[in-house]
């Protein structure tokens, strides 16, 4: 597993090995999180799966929206006899009448005496929308329709359609349920396997390589406090050498300098006493110092 | 003595009419058609007494496409008729027309009210209540220009003036209106049919005035039943009852002052047939409520279809007559009828509620 996801590019030092630890328990956290979230789920639904052990909240999100498409199911096959109630009703007003009475119905309509009312239920974390049916009474808008002939057919008419809207209303609140859900289970399922699969194993990968990078003795420490320590001496021997080593280029530059100075004023003074022969005497003694310099420096510089 | 000169002008008329009753579908034809399988059965078994106005139909078509091809050539047989009558036979076919008129211009002041574009209305309006000012209507834009036009274009000025005016469009329900406007019209026909000279006496009278009196008792009925529990108040629906009829007028009293189902029943049992149809719907027992057809009578006889069932008997009662022009009249009511029929019955292949497929009216 750990082979396949590879590692983060990191430097081991000390620093990218807190990050890696502090990733790897964020991603715990996460996991335990999305857990609780869907033993809450449980809770909520235990009602009708106490059978169902649910660990996992992908599955309690699954089982729900099985759930829901069953329901979504015998609303369906409500829905299709209620309508089919609902035209025979209309053929019968349709008999008795004799005639075509929807412009007259549509255009006496003025207010809905049917309404939809709209609710948030959150379960756990999910906004599910539901869709409240229900009559405003004392709204009749073509009560006198037909009241020559067949009025009661369309009065029974009407009640039949609206049997079946609120049949519709309900199939709506499922169906928008069910797709609300299905996206939230496809984001937790790319979630937790994002964070069980790649995330966890890579950081842990990435621990891991930090450890074996990291010079031979901090391996044996098993302890995370000793290799911090051991992390810490090192960045603090680091950072010792570092100063060293400026310490010693300052010298050097201060030296060279002081030796630059005297050969001019050596220089000087030769070319006052004997101006025939300036440089060659200067430039043999300056090659001869810089080398032993060099030299020098390079057996102190040494520490490791 | 009436049957010696009426042929002159009337036979031809009534002899088409005769044979146009002849291709009425019988009660095999009913038979056949509930054996149908598809619609497209429907049609082919309809094809010897349609055959032309359902060629066009696309393969399978819906109901209302099938219903309204059938009324297509209810309608041109009609016109043809109205084209051949003449005198007082012509103007008995008008009056038939006018109940379509009504219906129309109820449906024209339902579409100036809300202000839509009236001349979209005019593909909806029945063809029967058709007349050549009727496009005039919708130039009118708002309910007093209409009500001005209605009263100068139309033959039912006279239905108008006296009972409604043009602030009564406005604010009465639209059924008033047109349940005001009916009425009139009922009164006018009866009045018609009993004080034209060429009726009076006649067959005419006798079969006319027995269904118009028939037509006024439902409708009566109809509207009492209809109005419980809508704001119609008692005063405003005793206007809208027709002044003849068997019930008229202590019937139409008590009608009036009907508050429930038992009140009707008792309202009515003066008369025998009406009495006989509340107990076979079982309402003057109180027992179960309004029923309908699919509600509680056993049979599935609603109190509607017995209405329909009584007209449609006095329907074929008149063709026993001879030298009237009712006899139109009555083969119109069975032809609808037969259409009602017919897409009930297509109705139900297409829903696949074959169980109430019987439910039609079957005359012949």
């Amino acid at each position: 597993m750990s082979g396949a996801v590879g590692r983060e590019a990191v430097f081991p030092t000390r620093q990218s090995l807190g990050l890696m630890k502090n990733k790897l328990k964020g991603a715990e956290i996460g996991h335990s999180l999305l857990k609780r979230k869907s033993e809450a789920l449980t809770k909520r639904f235990r009602g009708m799966m106490r059978h169902i052990p649910v660990p996992h909240l992908i599955e309690a999100l699954i089982i729900l929206a099985t759930d829901i498409t069953r329901r979504i199911d015998e609303a369906k096959q409500k829905m299709g006899r209620v309508m089919q109630i609902a035209a025979f009703s209309l053929a019968e007003v349709t008999y008795a009448v004799g005639g075509d009475i929807g412009y007259q119905i549509q255009e006496s309509a003025k207010q809905a005496r049917f309404r939809v009312r709209a609710k948030q239920e959150n379960v756990s974390g999910v906004l599910l929308p539901t869709f409240e049916s229900y009559t405003q009474e004392g709204v009749n808008d073509f009560g006198l329709t037909g009241l020559g002939k067949g009025g009661q057919q369309i009065q029974r008419c009407r009640e039949t359609y609206a049997r079946a809207v609120e049949t519709l209303v309900e199939l709506a609140s499922l169906q928008t349920a069910f797709l609300i859900l299905d996206e939230v289970i496809k984001v937790v399922n790319r979630r937790v396997n994002a964070i069980e699969h790649v995330i966890i194993p890579r950081t842990e990968n990435t621990i891991k390589c930090l450890y074996r990078l990291l010079p031979v003795s901090l391996v044996q420490a098993n302890h995370s406090e000793d290799i911090n320590s051991e992390l810490d001496e090192l960045d603090r021997e680091e950072f010792y050498r570092l100063k060293k080593v400026s310490g010693k280029k300052q010298r050097d530059v201060a030296a060279a300098d002081a030796e630059i100075l005297a050969a001019r004023q050596m220089a000087a003074e030769q070319q006052a006493a004997n101006p025939k022969a300036p440089g060659a005497t200067a430039i043999p003694v300056k090659e001869v110092e810089t080398v032993d310099v060099l030299g020098e420096q390079e057996d102190n510089d040494v520490i490791f | 003595m009436e049957g010696l000169f009426f042929n002159v002008n009337g036979g031809y008329v009534e002899g088409i009419v005769r044979g146009y009753r002849n291709s009425l579908l019988s009660g095999q034809n009913y038979s056949n058609l509930t054996q149908c399988e598809t619609i497209d059965d429907v049609k082919l078994q309809l094809a010897p007494s349609y055959g032309d106005f359902l060629a066009s139909l696309s393969p399978n078509p819906s109901t209302s496409d099938l219903a309204s091809r059938m009324t297509d050539k209810l309608v041109a047989e009609f016109k043809y008729l109205i084209a051949q009558a003449t005198g007082s036979s012509a103007k008995f076919l008008e009056y038939m027309t006018y109940g379509y008129m009504i219906d129309n211009i109820a449906l024209l002041i339902t579409g100036t009210l809300h202000e839509r574009d009236t001349r979209e209305l005019l593909e909806r309006c029945h063809p029967l209540g058709w007349f050549e000012t009727l496009p005039v209507l919708c130039v009118a834009t708002n309910i007093e220009e209409l009500y001005n036009s209605v009263l100068i274009e139309t033959p039912l000025a006279a239905y108008f003036k006296g009972s409604l005016s043009h602030q009564d469009l406005d604010e009465l329900n639209i059924e008033i209106v047109r349940n005001t406007l009916y009425k009139n019209y009922l009164e006018d026909f009866y009045n018609f049919i009993n004080t034209h000279p060429d009726f009076s006496g006649t067959p005419t009278q006798d079969v006319m005035a027995e269904i118009l009196q028939f037509e006024a008792d439902r409708r009566s009925i109809n509207i009492t039943l209809n109005s419980f529990g809508t704001e119609l108040s008692k005063l405003e629906r005793r206007k809208l009852y027709p002044e003849f009829g068997k019930l008229y007028p202590e019937g139409s009293l008590m009608l009036s002052r009907a508050e429930d189902v038992e009140g009707v029943a008792l309202a009515v049992s003066a008369v025998a047939d009406y009495k006989a149809f509340f107990d076979a719907v079982g309402l003057s027992q109180g027992s179960g409520g309004l029923g309908g057809m699919s509600g509680g009578p056993a049979d599935g006889k609603s109190l509607e279809d017995l209405f329909y069932q009584k007209e449609m008997d006095l329907s074929k009662l008149v063709f026993t007559r001879q030298f009237t022009p009712a006899v139109v009249y009555a083969w119109m009511k069975l032809k609808e009828q037969e259409i009602r029929n017919v897409t009930w019955i297509s109705e139900c292949i297409a829903q696949n509620q074959k169980e109430r497929i019987g439910n039609f009216i079957s005359v012949f």
